[in-house]
């Protein structure tokens, strides 16, 4: 896929940000407001977090449909680290994101030792990570955390939300491996060709581990986020995650095929669909509503992008 | 390797089923519960201080219009429907709210957090709400008081501090001893019944179930308890679990309890297809249309709860109430319109009544 | 790896290649008998008729809707709103049996609408080029909103008996098992002998040799989907009629549900292969796995775990003897 080419639908992409937001603010005053565009930034951290990790997975061409789970997962182990396991709540933060991480190279494993569709391993590791959650807490909530813990989801540095800060230099990171370093190349190259990339040198496998674990990782990291925003972990945290994030990423431009994205695009998905929630709501239009107006604009948005391409003779 | 796998894990969930059935019946929480008395004399409420919020710098709105969202567990289930009704009841009587309901389509605080905290921008005089989590709430709620934004919770309720006043269908322990008290009626003493639930996570089902425990252990000592499945708020997966319990207990289960109003309902179904109406007991929570089969053919005796539309009604009142300042901390009764004075317990909490129950004679009178 | 699990693969003693091109379905079934006996022998009660009459009917409509998700991506596609379109049909057949239309205008609007969405689907699907799992990402959200719209879950009850298409009994056994089992049979039948079946396969192998050797790949895909809704349609009816209450909402993972019983039952995600065969058993296989863990007393806090690690584990296996076998 040539420069040109990305720059397209990013391009549809950004009009049609411009477009929506311009619709949101006239019809609601408190849209366009930097307090409630920072809110915004808060809320959409968690799924912004996993998307960036998403925008790897799908252009390699594979799919992590356990990241919800994993979410879940690491909340429940966070706490459990904590109160049960009588861990210091800094190093049980550590261990929660480790054991996140480890979920996500586990999905790694067996996409690569046992050649298991990405699509078929984690729709598995989906309900056995879900369920470990819900066993491992047996239904309880852990609570009680001291206050400094609840900077991470609540605080604020200079005056912008802390996951945010967070979430903008994950971004820049991720952004930077994809676009600019060989990792970020082989990462391309395995979705556009699986085995040109494996007999051109490139390590497919451990490049998929890589990813499959960051993206467990960047999951463990929303969890804690999370978890901290809402005081308590709960084992049905993070459910239908993967929905939300493969719209975001799909909306940026990111072929499901592999091989094509980028994490601006992703990024632009993501401010889109952001922006798309919280406008209607403002603007009185109830939560059902909002679900169908996304659905159509993701087709739209998708379609557009298409004879867009077809009629450049793309 | 396969093998192994799968009898790893079955010697998983095994060694993990006996080792937790010696505790107290799966699908409670752990908090503290206080058992009613086995004759029937409900004790006084203990009357405690006034312990809700109070939002800060909230504008004068006595007499006011004001705008209000109920934003409940989840939307596009009947019962959530039925509150809903019973808050635009309320609206259109007193004619200065303007209420409307919204929510997240499946029960989850990730959603409910994100409505609420939309609401708080938009700028609404009020929050009505039934929390998914009562401590992943707070935060959220704590923020719309501290725009001072008045906040009434309803049928589930958040920590104390994030709210200024909830409306109680009625005491967790009340709940526990009316359906075991029914079901005991219809199966005996040494009846054994099952529990079909939705999740082992939604915190009202799990404090009525641990409250059942405690009150059986109390006053039923002789009922037993077989098992607790889980079938979230999906009727056809509730129908399929009942049916399984029935196929796996046989002539031993008797009773079975559905604690939420899909679920009840879907056990009677069950029962029903299995030909054992008479035999085996279901007794639960449910809105009246979904049993209206059930309690005409006699499959079920008596369904309980609350009238939620009159909770929804009565929570658009509170609402009011404290929108207008008549109801203030330290209030022992409030006036909810068409339902009277209701009682002010648990410092904060108000009381909407008695559980109701719904039989044969008076089913055909509701429509919700 | 054969492309087409139509034709046998030639070489070795036909029982090899029965077993090599039908392995997984074998798997599936195999894992069904010894799921039955072992449970069956540590509690009888799971081997009652009534048990087994339940496990089946309780899930057909399940499996019948992996009929047409099976076809969907053997064709190389995906349909994610099958679990909001079942809820949308259940609701659409539930009001119109109550609002005192002919039950036969009840039972076949809802699957013409079914039929009607999904083509749609495929239309779009084929001639714009957009990822089918895009365009149900969005079907899914359109449906589920506008059900939630126009209903907001109410309850839909006192539907005419006649209506009632899964509580019919024939010879003591549910009607839904019989339409499992003549849909399956009949859909498999199709997909083998049928030129629209061997195009199907065809598609989903390699669009472009499709293509060549004079197939319409477009026209293939949205009769797929089409197909696809007429199943999704029947499962819809079955579902809606299952109980005596329609809760008009979208049952929560129905979707996850269907695609698993697809690709454990030997559909092979990537296209091309796979039968519908293998989809209605890994449905069953689903379905007495789940009533199974509760006859075994595993802890019900585990329970999703446990399902967990059986799909792994059946995944696992699969692939393995795919390794064996080539």
């Amino acid at each position: 896929m040539t420069a040109s080419g990305l720059l397209r639908h990013e391009s549809v992409l950004a009009a049609l940000i411009i477009l929506a937001l311009a619709i949101l603010a006239m019809l609601s005053d408190r849209f366009f407001t930097p307090e409630n565009l920072l809110n915004q930034g808060r809320l959409m951290a968690e799924v912004g977090l996993v998307a960036l990790a998403m925008t790897f997975v799908i252009v390699t061409g594979g799919i992590d449909l356990s990241v919800g789970s994993i979410l879940g997962l690491t909340a429940i182990l966070f706490g459990v680290f904590w109160q049960n396991v009588g861990m210091p709540l800094p190093v049980a933060m550590l261990a929660a994101v480790a054991s996140g991480t480890l979920a996500g190279l586990g999905n790694g494993l067996i996409i690569t030792r046992f050649s298991v569709p990405p699509l078929i391993a984690t729709l598995a590791t989906l309900a056995l990570y879900r369920g470990l959650a819900e066993g491992i807490s047996q239904a309880r909530s852990v609570r009680g955390y001291p206050e400094w813990f609840f900077f991470f989801g609540q605080g604020e540095v200079l005056g912008v939300p802390f996951q945010l800060w967070v979430l903008a230099i994950a971004t820049a990171v991720c952004a930077i491996i994809l676009g600019l370093t060989p990792f970020g190349r082989a990462t391309y190259a395995i979705g556009a060709n699986e085995t040109a990339a494996r007999f051109s040198g490139i390590r497919v496998s451990a490049t998929k581990l890589w990813i499959y674990a960051g993206a467990g990782f960047l999951a463990a990291l929303a969890a804690i986020i999370f978890v901290s925003r809402v005081t308590t972990t709960r084992s049905d945290m993070g459910t239908g995650l993967e929905l939300d994030v493969i719209t975001g990423v799909v909306l940026g431009g990111t072929s499901i095929f592999g091989g094509r994205g980028t994490i601006v695009g992703t990024a632009l998905g993501l401010v889109l669909i952001q922006a798309l929630k919280n406008g209607l709501a403002l603007s009185g239009v109830k939560g059902d509503g909002t679900i169908v107006v996304i659905g159509v604009v993701l087709i739209v948005a998708i379609l557009v992008s298409a004879i867009i391409d077809r009629n450049r003779g793309g | 390797m396969t093998k192994l796998t799968v009898a790893v894990a079955l010697c998983l969930g095994l060694m993990s089923g006996t080792a937790f059935a010696a505790s107290a019946w799966t699908g409670g929480d752990d908090l503290p519960t206080s058992p009613l008395s086995c004759d029937g004399a409900a004790a006084a409420p203990a009357a405690k201080p006034y312990d809700g919020a109070e939002p800060s710098s909230a504008p004068d709105r006595a007499g006011k219009n004001i705008t209000v969202v109920d934003i409940p567990k989840l939307i596009g289930i009947g019962y959530f429907n039925a509150t809903s009704k019973g808050i635009q009841e309320a609206a259109t009587e007193l004619g200065n709210v303007e209420a409307k309901t919204d929510g997240p389509t499946k029960a989850n605080i990730d959603e409910q957090i994100t409505f609420i905290d939309n609401y708080i921008t938009s700028g609404v005089d009020g929050i009505l709400f039934a929390a998914n989590d009562p401590v992943a709430i707070a935060p959220v709620l704590k923020k719309a008081l501290s725009k001072g934004i008045l906040v009434v919770g309803y049928d589930a309720n958040s920590t104390p501090d994030a709210r200024q006043w909830f409306v109680n269908q009625a005491e967790f322990n009340g709940i526990a001893k009316s359906l075991l008290d029914n079901m005991a009626k219809e199966i005996g003493e040494d009846g054994a019944f099952a529990i079909v639930t939705s999740t082992f996570t939604t915190p009202n089902q799990a404090r009525w179930i641990a409250e059942m425990a405690a009150y059986a252990a109390a006053c039923h000592p002789k009922m037993k308890w077989l098992e607790t499945v889980e079938a979230q708020e999906d009727n056809n997966l509730s129908f399929n679990q009942a049916t399984t319990l029935i196929n796996k207990h046989g002539d031993e289960l008797k009773g079975i309890f559905g604690m939420t109003s899909v679920a009840t309902p879907a056990s009677a179904e069950a029962v029903t297809q299995a030909g054992k109406c008479g035999q085996i007991a279901v007794v639960g929570l449910a809105t009246p249309n979904a049993m209206k089969p059930y309690v005409e053919k006699d499959c079920v005796k008596s369904v309980v709860l609350w009238n939620p539309v009159d909770l929804g009604y009565a929570a658009l009142q509170v609402m009011r109430a404290v929108a207008d300042q008549s109801l203030k901390p330290g209030a022992t009764t409030v006036k909810a319109g068409k339902l009277g004075d209701l009682q002010v317990i648990n410092g904060s909490e108000i009381l909407l009544g008695p559980p109701f129950t719904f039989t044969k004679e008076n089913i055909g009178q509701f429509d919700f | 790896m054969s492309t087409a699990a139509a034709v046998l693969p030639v070489g070795r003693s036909a029982v090899r290649r029965f077993l090599a091109a039908y392995g997984q379905e074998i798997v599936v079934l195999s894992s069904i008998v010894a799921l039955f006996l072992v449970v069956g022998s540590v509690n009888p009660r799971f081997l009652s008729d009534t048990n087994i009459n339940s496990i089946f009917a309780g899930n057909a409509y399940i499996a019948v809707a992996a009929i047409g998700m099976s076809m969907v991506i053997i064709s190389g596609h995906i349909d994610v709103s099958v679990g909001s379109l079942i809820g949308v049909i259940a609701t659409i057949a539930g009001t119109l049996a109550v609002s005192g239309y002919p039950v036969w205008a009840a039972w076949l609007v809802p699957v013409l609408f079914a039929v009607a969405v999904n083509a749609s689907v495929g239309a779009l699907v084929a001639y714009t080029r957009i990822p089918s799992i895009v365009v149900t990402l969005g079907m899914l959200s359109i449906l589920k909103g506008g059900l939630i719209s126009a209903t907001a879950g109410a309850w839909i009850t006192d539907m005419p008996a006649e209506f009632m298409i899964a509580q019919k009994r024939i010879f003591g056994i549910a009607s839904p098992v019989y339409f499992m089992v003549v849909l399956t049979i009949a859909a498999a039948l199709f997909m083998r002998y049928s030129d629209f079946g061997r195009a199907v396969y065809a598609v989903g192998g390699n669009i472009e040799a499709a293509r060549a050797a004079g197939l319409n790949p477009e026209r293939t895909v949205v009769g797929v989907f089409a197909l696809h809704g007429l199943f999704a349609g029947i499962a819809g009816l079955l579902f809606a009629t299952q109980l005596q209450v329609i809760q008009s909402t979208v049952p929560p993972n129905l979707e996850l549900t269907v695609i698993t019983a697809s690709v454990i039952g030997g559909v092979s995600i990537l296209g091309g292969t796979g039968t519908v065969i293998g989809s209605t058993l890994a449905a069953i296989l689903f379905a007495a796995i789940g009533s199974s863990l509760i006859f075994l007393n595993v802890s019900a806090y585990w329970l999703r775990a446990v399902l967990g690690l059986m799909i792994l584990a059946t995944v696992l296996a699969d692939m393995a003897r795919r390794r064996r076998a080539v």
